[in-house]
């Protein structure tokens, strides 16, 4: 005889959902056979916004659209209206973009580490993982002065430049990240617990994939290597040297596999960029912000973070403002439609972990 | 059995240090400002030293913590968890937003001033506080409820209409049951 | 890169007869615009024959003077490594779109976004109709002409003092007893 199916509402407030987001659920005993994701607890109107700030006030909102990894969308910022602008940006100034651009993505790995594993009831990951991302904040406290929201990157270069001795801190860092990135493995992935939840839940097989236009980890999860920093290089990408890792299986497990190497070349290449990083200028002056007009064109930029494809799409029709700045998150695509897809068949239990595992962000989403 | 007024003084003294010692937060990221929120619970910053944790239901918190600008959408779920959780209960605004709308000014979508609608007992300003400036937040609150200042909730209850009006002005469709107070 | 662009363009010129193309030499990108009933042939066409399997964006622009908005979908060939835009422009009253959530399923999220944010209907499109907002009745917000600031003035309360300029230089220095060196007045208001 069939269970009669019940209708639960996970969120907003719950601790196991990732940010302020609700996902409505129907249920046989505790299988899904339903989920309608319910958002729009963020929606703070930033496009709306910038229609009355001009290109350099429309640069400190940017970084808020995503608070775990707030880099990635200043970067694309910065480039999209140097795109449009045709502004060239020093040499310096491009390394020391992809030196914070990891650093902010192994914060956010970090973080991501906590996340999953909380979500599956082992606390200690948190405790450790996020116990260390403060370090690699302190950097980005001496750096720009902002623990979270860094405001850095912006058009014709960086806002300063480093600051004396910041590399040697940047490498001890780095030494002590990588020798706990190791403690991490032993903790996570020997653990029997996180074998058994993660290994065959939430598949993405690759047609799934393609359906959905899945970015990111969770596409290198599925087998298919794919990386903008690859595929589409930006600032000084196509000069360095690292790995894409993939996995098979398109499950939780295979997603974590790849972001633990992932973090491991994120290490590499800070230190390669340290070594690489040439002197001069750090920054192209702009004109008075006031009176800085961008000819009229578009322009549209592509970026990884953390999560996936980070999209920036900037019109402009020549004036002191900006027409149109139009971003599209990784989570845009794995938080809604493919959430939906990957939770039917799943066990209630496992929501917050499918949900941690794709990378839902839901600032992102609703912006 | 305790009617004289020196007698009930003496209770309340116990009961308010009673209550600084243990501050159990809802565990509800409203806003961004949930972010600086895992590095005060965590191994650096520590807040549990301080009696401060997490609860994951309402009926179990003491403190809604409200991290950062409150859309529409949310100031409806969020009233209702507040009015879910049970006395002894604060408030803490988190960030310029909450203060006064912060960069979010002109947004259609945000509210401005978070004291019209909830009984705020503490706010920490800042884009984006630090852990350090959070656990300076928590140590007001202990220290306002040492001294039997924090009455918020008591606020709220005498004042219930004028909140109610306000909330209402924003939130047109209102299907909340009404709580028992 | 050059020598594939060309091809390209020449693929969907042969099959779709008003595509009007614009160049960009030093990127890697192709510019297409098109008429709105050909959005969904266009996109198949470019899915299944030239490899271009992944929608990166919808991104759409309100071009208030013109009366009308303009909707570009991007593209991605991971093979060729080409960005293509495929642009449509409609009228910014009752316009109804052909649905594309079909090829690719995400489309219906920016579809759900647009048919509540500009007021754009697609055809046959599934979904709940709030998506972003609750009990919203006002206009479409993110087009131009509605007045976001005047609509918050309006409906929420504002702290009064936000306006009032205060230098904190001088109110720091009456409470601290500080001298302002005098370089540092000419900054002072």
């Amino acid at each position: 005889m069939r269970d009669k199916a019940t209708t639960l509402y996970i969120g907003p407030q719950h601790p196991g959902i990732t940010g302020n987001m609700m996902v409505r659920v129907k249920v046989e005993g505790d299988t899904i056979v339903k989920a309608t994701t319910e958002v729009g607890y963020l929606h703070r109107a930033f496009e709306k916004l910038q229609e009355k700030r001009n290109w350099l006030q429309s640069f400190t909102l940017m970084c808020r659209f995503c608070v775990p990894e707030s880099d990635p969308m200043e970067e694309s910022y910065a480039r999209a209206v140097e795109a449009i602008e045709g502004r060239e940006v020093p040499e310096r100034a491009k390394y020391i973009r992809v030196m914070v651009l990891e650093l902010a993505r192994l914060a956010s790995f970090m973080l991501w580490y906590g996340g999953q594993n909380g979500s599956l009831g082992l606390y200690t990951m948190g405790q450790w993982s996020v116990g260390d991302r403060n370090y690699i904040l302190d950097l980005f406290e001496e750096l720009t002065g902002g623990r979270v929201y860094h405001m850095y990157i912006w058009p014709g270069g960086v806002r300063k430049d480093l600051p004396k001795g910041f590399e040697q801190k940047v490498l001890k860092t780095m030494d002590y990240l990588e020798k706990r990135l190791g403690d991490y493995d032993d903790l996570m992935f020997d653990n029997a617990i996180f074998k058994k939840r993660t290994q065959g839940v939430g598949i993405v097989d690759k047609e799934k994939a393609i359906e959905h236009g899945v970015v990111g980890a969770v596409l290198r999860g599925c087998g298919i290597k794919s990386d903008i920093r690859i595929d589409d290089p930006y600032e000084v990408y196509d000069k360095l040297d690292f790995e894409v890792p993939t996995a098979e299986g398109g499950d939780i497990w295979a997603r974590a596999l790849v972001r633990r190497q992932e973090a491991r070349q994120s290490i590499r290449i800070i230190r390669q960029v340290i070594a690489d990083m040439p002197g001069g200028s750090f920054y192209n002056k702009i004109p008075n912000p006031q009176k800085w007009k961008i000819p009229a064109g578009d322009a549209y930029v592509r970026t990884e973070s953390v999560r996936g494809e980070i999209g920036m799409y900037i019109a402009s029709d020549g004036g002191l403002y900006p027409r149109r700045v139009h971003l599209r998150g990784a989570a845009y695509v794995h938080g809604i439609t493919l959430l939906e897809d990957v939770l039917v068949g799943e066990n209630l239990a496992d929501i917050s972990a499918i949900m941690n595992s794709l990378g839902t962000c839901p600032p992102e989403i609703e912006r | 059995m305790i009617n004289d007024k020196n007698s009930q003084k003496i209770v309340d003294i116990i009961q308010n240090w009673a209550r600084k010692q243990s501050i159990w937060v809802l565990a509800y990221g409203t806003g961004c400002g949930a972010i600086e929120i895992p590095p005060t619970m965590t191994s650096r910053y520590d807040a549990e030293r301080l009696g401060v944790r997490g609860a994951a239901t309402p009926r179990q918190a003491d403190v809604l913590l409200i991290t950062g600008y409150l859309t529409t959408k949310t100031l409806k779920r969020v009233i209702r968890v507040y009015e879910q959780m049970q006395d002894p209960k604060y408030v803490i605004g988190f960030g310029s937003c909450t203060i006064n709308g912060g960069m979010y000014y002109d947004s259609y979508n945000t509210i401005k001033v978070l004291d019209k609608y909830l009984p705020v007992d503490v706010y920490i300003n800042g884009c984006m506080p630090r852990p350090e400036s959070v656990l300076a937040g928590f140590g007001k609150l202990q220290e306002l409820i040492g001294n039997g200042e924090a009455n918020g909730a008591t606020k709220y209850k005498e004042n219930l209409e004028w909140y109610r009006a306000n909330q209402k002005k924003i939130i047109p469709n209102w299907v909340m049951p009404e709580y028992n107070w | 890169m050059q020598q594939l662009k060309a091809n390209l363009i020449e693929h969907i010129k042969t099959s779709f007869k008003d595509a009007r193309e614009k160049d960009y030499p030093n990127e890697n990108r192709l510019d297409f615009y098109v008429n709105k009933q050909c959005i969904p042939s266009i996109l198949t066409y470019a899915k299944d024959r030239l490899g271009y399997i992944h929608l990166s964006h919808i991104a759409i622009v309100d071009w208030l003077e013109d009366g009308e908005i303009e909707l570009i979908y991007i593209i991605w060939s991971p093979e060729e490594k080409i960005k293509m835009f495929v642009r449509t422009r409609v009228e910014r009253e009752n316009s109804v779109m052909p649905n594309i959530d079909m090829i690719w399923r995400q489309a219906n999220t920016y579809e759900r976004e647009f048919r509540e944010m500009y007021g754009i209907q697609f055809q046959g499109l599934e979904g709940e109709q709030d998506f972003l907002l609750e009990d919203w009745d006002g206009p479409p917000p993110m087009r131009r002409d509605f007045d976001t600031e005047a609509y918050a003035d309006d409906t929420f309360f504002h702290r009064p003092g936000r306006e009032d300029a205060q230098d904190v230089r001088e109110a720091i220095t009456k409470r601290s007893g500080e001298e302002i060196p005098d370089f540092a007045k000419k900054y002072s208001r």
